[in-house]
């Protein structure tokens, strides 16, 4: 690892974001969102709202950004001969998890600010955010190694919008059956337990979402070393 | 920073017989080869070896300025020379704000140069680098090349062209089927031609002949562009077309000498009527352009440039 081809990694990554259409959109979209679902509910923003734009975020920004960042490389060959060791490859996601990040704390605190950042403001709220962001960059980086073209990467990003990103709109779309096998898979997916935060005072939720890292983190290291591999 | 071996262990296609070449330090190699074998060696390479090949199809930052493409790179690679001097070096300073959408083949390919000098590797491979680049590109390219004999850096350049192998080699091989051969460079044209000088020199001779399938055809001198020496024969070459005499170089020499014609190379004699331009790569590097629908560029022996301007009676 060496912080001097990260911080290469990273300046050009920002100067590239600023020149990126695709990605700027990815990154404005939510707030626009978010300004709509303000005036619709008359500023009345309750927790399942809040989430959703919560959840549309982290997927679009966090997951999208760096599937969509490390797609084109990918696809357009830009990393050639760039990559000789699996450092290297470790300096570029750290790199592009930067920007990244800088990139889902603006729109997140823009949507926050005009939504009232009230309900978040507590120790558990806060934690249950950073394992979301974590969760969803960490799902983002195993699938940017996993694509090749970036055609692929806006159906992996309706798939993971639908089921993490929106998962409190599963439950209300069918009539499932409220003691269901799929209604109590779905009650623990991540989203609904940062919800579940909110509803009792005991770390269980924190503890579920401390799972889905740690799964999330499997799968990359997995991907990272079959990545390696392949090349 | 030692120089790599090419062995009967790294070239497994099977398309041409295995050959053994050391490709030294402080000189580059070339080998001349036609394109389908050329691809040959290259899987061969990159399957078989660590050594980089440089075939400039890298993707680059389309989006950003050639200076931050350049400067993404210099900081990757951890370059010691400054960024202001790779600019220049690659004659990239005035189009440094461009973004590389609106920038031409020709500085694209600068682009690429300019990282794979910074990358800073040992041992290198180049596949056709100058094809179809413009002066400009083949200048910095001559002179990166320079630079990095310098370091020393082993070099092995592929191409499909013989005066371009001629051009950037200092050891020019071909490569056939039938195995690798050297190809006489200036360095050795001291020591003759082992022929029988025993050709009778026409004193008046109008039409030089050449064979075509089981047609002999007859050429005025003026028309022709440029003789080739391809194992030891010589080619009459008139735009794009070859035509194959039935004489050695040094034959043609003699007979075309009075009108007009003069030995600027090794392999090559040219038809110093339809010489347009002289390119001076470097200190030691010369072309001449020919005036001809496709502007060829044959090499010119440093040896032979005083020669060639006291001819044109230019100081």
């Amino acid at each position: 690892m060496s912080i001097r081809r990260i911080s290469a990694i990273f300046e050009k990554d920002i100067k590239d974001l600023m020149k990126n259409a695709e990605l700027l959109v990815m990154l404005t979209a939510p707030i626009l969102l978010t300004l709509l679902l303000n005036r619709s509910t008359n500023g009345k923003i309750t927790i399942p709202i809040l989430y959703m734009v919560i959840g549309g975020i982290f997927t679009l920004v966090a997951s999208g950004t760096i599937m969509t960042m490390m797609a084109e490389e990918k696809e357009k060959k830009t990393l050639r001969g760039l990559i000789q060791s699996p450092a290297l490859l470790l300096d570029i996601i750290i790199g592009k998890s930067l920007v990244t990040l800088i990139g889902t704390l603006i729109t997140l605190t823009v949507s926050l600010l005009i939504m009232g950042i009230g309900p978040l403001m507590n120790f558990r709220a806060a934690l249950g955010l950073i394992m979301l962001f974590l969760f969803f960059l960490l799902i983002g980086i195993s699938m940017g190694l996993f694509t090749n073209s970036l055609a692929s990467v806006s159906v992996y990003l309706i798939l993971l919008t639908f089921l993490f990103g929106f998962t409190p709109l599963i439950s209300t779309l069918g009539s499932l059956d409220k003691g269901s096998i799929a209604v109590k898979i779905i009650d623990k997916f991540p989203i609904v337990q940062a919800m579940a935060i909110h509803k009792t005072s005991s770390w269980q939720p924190c503890g579920i979402m401390a799972i889905w890292v740690t799964g999330a983190a499997i799968i990359t290291y997995v991907c990272f070393r079959k990545a390696m591999t392949d090349n | 920073m030692a120089p790599f071996v090419i062995n009967q262990e790294i070239l497994t296609s099977g398309a041409f017989s295995p050959f053994y070449l050391a490709v030294g330090d402080f000189q580059a190699t070339a080998i001349y080869s036609d394109p389908d074998i050329q691809h040959e060696l290259v899987k061969d390479l990159r399957s078989n070896t660590d050594i980089p090949v440089f075939d400039h199809q890298d993707g680059l930052y389309m989006r950003l300025t050639v200076e931050s493409n350049i400067a993404f790179f210099h900081k990757w690679f951890g370059c010691r020379e400054p960024l202001s001097e790779i600019l220049v070096r690659f004659e990239l300073q005035h189009d440094a704000k461009k973004p590389l959408h609106k920038c031409s083949e020709s500085e694209i390919r600068r682009v690429c140069f300019a990282k794979y000098y910074m990358s800073g590797v040992p041992s290198a491979v180049f596949c056709e680098p100058i094809h179809g680049a413009d002066i400009k590109t083949i200048r910095t390219f001559v002179r990166m090349l320079q630079t990095m004999k310098e370091q020393p850096t082993a070099v092995l350049i592929l191409v499909s062209n013989l005066e371009h192998a001629l051009l950037v080699g200092d050891v020019v091989y071909k490569l056939q089927p039938s195995g690798i051969k050297p190809v006489e460079t200036e360095e050795d044209a001291a020591t003759p031609e082992p022929e029988s000088a025993a050709a009778p020199a026409f004193a008046k001779l109008f039409k030089i002949s050449a064979k075509v399938d089981e047609k002999m055809i007859l050429f005025d001198p003026p028309e022709i562009d440029y003789i080739e020496s391809q194992d030891g024969k010589a080619m009459i070459v008139i735009n794009n077309e070859k035509y194959a005499m039935d004489a050695t170089m040094m034959e043609t020499e003699k007979k075309l000498e009075a009108y007009g014609f003069y030995r600027c190379h090794r392999s090559y004699i040219v038809n110093l009527q339809k010489v347009r331009e002289i390119i001076t790569w470097s200190k030691n590097a010369y072309s001449l352009r020919i005036d001809n629908k496709i502007q060829s560029t044959i090499p010119l022996s440093r040896t032979k440039i005083q020669d060639i301007q006291e001819k044109f009676n230019l100081e």
